[in-house]
C-alpha cells in the first residue's frame, strides 16, 4: 500500500451512530489525486452516511480524515467547500425554481460593492463554465426546473468545476435518467477526470460505475467489505462482491 | 415555442403583470360604481394610501419572509405589544424617537423569537407563530386591560412631537401621505435586497431547496433569522405609524392581519412552499387587498362582505397566476 501524500482525501476508523443504528463500523476510505472511485452497495449500506461526513452534513463519532496530508475537522458543508469538496446529490443540489447562473453561483455570489450581485459576470461565468463541459444552454436566466434530467447534472458538475473543486462526490447522479441522459453525465465525469479532479461516484448501478471508475469499493451494513481495482474484476464480479457481502454474517 | 417570444406575449405572462391588470380592474370598477365616483376623491384616496399602507409595509416583510419558506401568523400581535411598548415608553415621557427606535427594536426582537423557536426547534413557523400570535395578543390584553388609552403625541405641542407625526404621518408635499412614501421606499429596499443583493439569492435558495442551499455553504438558518428580525421590526415601523395618526392604543389592532398579508403575497404571485415570488407582486398584491378593504366601504357595502371579495380574488389570482406559470414554462422549452 502506498504511504504518503498520495491520497488526496483519507478517512481512517469512521464509525457513526444514529441513535441506536450503528450506520458505519469503523471505515477507512480514500481517494488519490485525479482517481475514480466507485462506491457501491445496497440501500443502507452506509454509503451516503460516509459520504456525508466527507461533505460536511454529519461529523463521525470516531475517526480521522486527512485532506491533502493535513488532519482535518470537517463540520459544515461550508467547511467541505473550503476545502474543495463539492458534492452533487441527486435532489438536493440546484434550486428548481431559480436561474441557471443563480445556481451555479449560489452561495458564492461574486458581488460589486454593498454586496450587490455582479449579474453580468455570474451570466458570463456560466455559460463559460457549461460550455467547458460541452454542454450548450440557451441562456443563463433559465429556471432549473426547465432543464432535463442530464442538462441539471451538467449544472451542478460545471458549478464543481468552476470552483476548482479538487474531489467531486456524485451520490446516484444517475437515477431516473434516460439511456441517452446518463451517457451524458458520464461523459461529464469524463470531462472531469481529464481536469484531473477527483470523483467519488455512489451508485447502485454497477455498469455506470465499471465504466468510468478506476477502483471500486463495496460497503455492506456499515462496513467496508471490499475494495478492488478496475483490472482485477468485472461488473459480474463487483455484482456477486455485493451479492455476497449483503450476506455475510458479521 | 420561439426562442424570443415577443415583448407583448412575455409582458402578458410575466407574474406580475396580472396582479397590476387584476388591480387596475379593481380600481375602476370601484371608481366607476362608488357612488358619486368617492373612490376616486382626493380624500378617500388619501385615506387609502395612509392606512392601507400601514398594513402594506407589514406584508411586504411577510411576503419575503414567505420565499424564503416560512409563515408569520404573529404580525398582528406582534404590532399590537410594540404598540403597547410605545404607549408605556411615551406615558414615561421618554425622548419620542427613542421611544420610536425601542418600539422598533422591540418588534425586531419578537421577530427574533419566532425564528429562534422556528429554526432552533425545528417547529414549522406556521405553528410558531400561531402560538406566539396567541401569546403576545393576550399578554398585551392582560396588561393593559383591553382598554383603549389616549396617546396623543401632537399633544405634547414640542418640536420633536411635530417632527415625528410628520416623518409618520405627514403629508409629502401636502398630498402623498408619508406611509405611503415609506411603504414604497421599504418596496424599493426590501426589492433590491431581494433581487440584486446576494442575500435575495440566499432567501430564494432557501425557500426553494434549503439542502441544496445548506450544501453550497449558506447558513439556511441565519436567512431565515433575518427575515423573520425584518418582519418584527416593520411591525414595530407600523406600531409607531398608527399610534401617531390614532393617537390612542386599542389592544384590537392588527387583528386579523396575518391571513391578509398571507393573502396579499399569495395574490401578488408568491409560492406558498417558498422559493417563488417578486417583490413587485408582493407590493401590488398588498395594494389590491388594501384598495378591496377601502373600495367595499366606499361602495357603501356591508363590512362583512369584504372577506367574500377577498375569497374570490385569492383564488382567482391562485389560479391564473397557476396557468401563467404553466404557460411560462411552456415558453421556455
Amino acid at each position: 500500500m502506498e504511504t504518503g501524500n498520495d491520497f488526496l482525501v483519507r478517512m481512517v476508523g469512521i464509525h457513526k451512530w444514529f441513535g441506536r443504528v450503528y450506520a458505519l463500523r469503523g471505515v477507512d476510505f480514500e481517494v488519490r489525486r485525479g482517481e475514480t472511485v466507485g462506491l457501491i452497495g445496497d440501500n443502507g449500506a452506509g454509503k451516503s452516511t460516509l459520504i456525508k461526513i466527507l461533505s460536511g452534513y454529519h461529523q463521525a463519532d470516531q475517526g480521522d480524515i486527512y485532506f491533502e496530508g493535513q488532519k482535518v475537522k470537517i463540520r459544515s458543508p461550508r467547511d467541505a467547500r473550503n476545502l474543495g469538496i463539492e458534492t452533487v446529490y441527486q435532489e438536493q443540489a440546484l434550486a428548481p425554481n431559480l436561474s441557471i447562473s443563480r445556481n451555479i453561483f449560489m452561495g458564492r455570489e461574486p458581488v460589486r460593492r454593498l454586496g450587490i450581485m455582479d449579474k453580468k459576470v455570474m451570466d458570463e461565468e456560466s455559460m463559460k463554465a457549461l460550455a467547458n463541459l460541452g454542454l450548450r444552454l440557451r441562456s443563463p436566466d433559465l429556471p432549473v426546473v426547465t432543464l432535463s434530467g442530464g442538462e441539471r447534472q451538467g449544472v451542478a458538475i460545471a458549478r464543481a468545476l468552476h470552483f476548482k473543486a479538487k474531489l467531486v462526490i456524485l451520490d446516484e447522479p444517475t437515477v431516473a435518467l434516460s439511456v441517452k441522459e446518463v451517457e451524458e453525465v458520464l461523459e461529464f465525469v469524463r470531462q472531469l477526470q481529464r481536469e484531473k479532479v477527483s470523483v467519488v461516484f455512489i451508485t447502485h448501478n454497477l455498469y455506470h460505475a465499471f465504466d468510468i471508475a478506476e477502483r471500486f469499493v463495496v460497503m455492506a451494513r456499515g462496513l467496508k467489505m471490499a475494495d478492488v481495482k478496475k483490472e482485477d474484476t468485472s461488473p459480474q464480479g463487483l455484482s456477486e462482491l455485493v451479492l455476497k457481502s449483503a450476506f455475510v454474517a458479521v | 415555442m420561439q426562442r424570443n417570444a415577443g415583448f407583448l406575449k412575455r409582458f402578458l405572462f410575466a407574474r406580475s403583470t396580472s396582479v397590476l391588470l387584476v388591480l387596475i380592474l379593481i380600481v375602476i370598477f370601484f371608481a366607476v360604481f362608488s357612488p358619486e365616483h368617492r373612490f376616486v376623491d382626493p380624500d378617500n384616496l388619501r385615506v387609502l394610501l395612509s392606512l392601507g399602507a400601514e398594513f402594506s409595509i407589514i406584508a411586504l416583510g411577510v411576503g419575503m419572509l414567505m420565499i424564503c419558506g416560512e409563515f408569520d401568523l404573529s404580525i398582528g400581535s406582534i404590532l399590537v405589544f410594540c404598540s403597547f411598548v410605545f404607549l408605556k415608553l411615551f406615558e414615561l415621557h421618554l425622548p419620542l424617537f427613542l421611544t420610536a427606535v425601542v418600539t422598533v427594536a422591540v418588534g425586531g426582537v419578537l421577530g427574533l423569537v419566532n425564528a429562534l423557536i422556528t429554526v432552533r426547534g425545528g417547529i414549522p413557523s406556521f405553528i410558531t407563530t400561531l402560538g406566539t400570535m396567541m401569546f403576545w395578543r393576550g399578554f398585551t390584553i392582560l396588561l393593559s386591560g383591553g382598554e383603549q388609552t389616549a396617546c396623543n403625541v401632537s399633544a405634547l405641542g414640542t418640536p420633536a412631537a411635530s417632527y415625528f407625526l410628520s416623518f409618520f404621518n405627514g403629508q409629502i408635499g401636502g398630498i402623498l401621505p408619508a406611509q405611503f412614501f415609506w411603504f414604497a421606499l421599504f418596496a424599493v429596499v426590501l426589492g433590491v435586497l431581494l433581487h440584486y443583493h446576494r442575500f435575495g439569492n440566499w432567501v430564494y435558495a432557501t425557500g426553494d431547496n434549503r439542502d441544496a442551499a445548506r450544501a453550497m455553504g449558506i447558513n439556511t438558518d441565519w436567512v431565515k433569522t433575518l427575515c423573520f428580525v425584518i418582519v418584527g421590526a416593520l411591525c414595530g415601523f407600523v406600531a409607531c405609524a398608527q399610534i401617531g395618526r390614532l393617537a390612542c392604543f386599542t389592544s384590537r389592532t392588527g387583528d386579523g392581519w396575518e391571513l391578509k398579508a398571507v393573502a396579499a403575497s399569495v395574490v401578488g404571485g408568491t409560492s406558498l412552499r417558498g422559493g417563488m415570488g417578486n417583490m413587485l407582486g408582493i407590493f401590488l398584491g398588498a395594494t389590491t387587498i388594501s384598495v378591496i378593504e377601502n373600495g367595499l366601504v366606499v361602495l357603501r357595502i356591508p363590512y362583512f362582505w369584504t372577506y367574500v371579495f377577498f375569497g374570490l380574488v385569492i383564488l382567482f389570482s391562485v389560479l391564473s397566476s397557476m396557468y401563467i406559470e404553466r404557460k411560462q414554462r411552456e415558453m421556455h422549452r
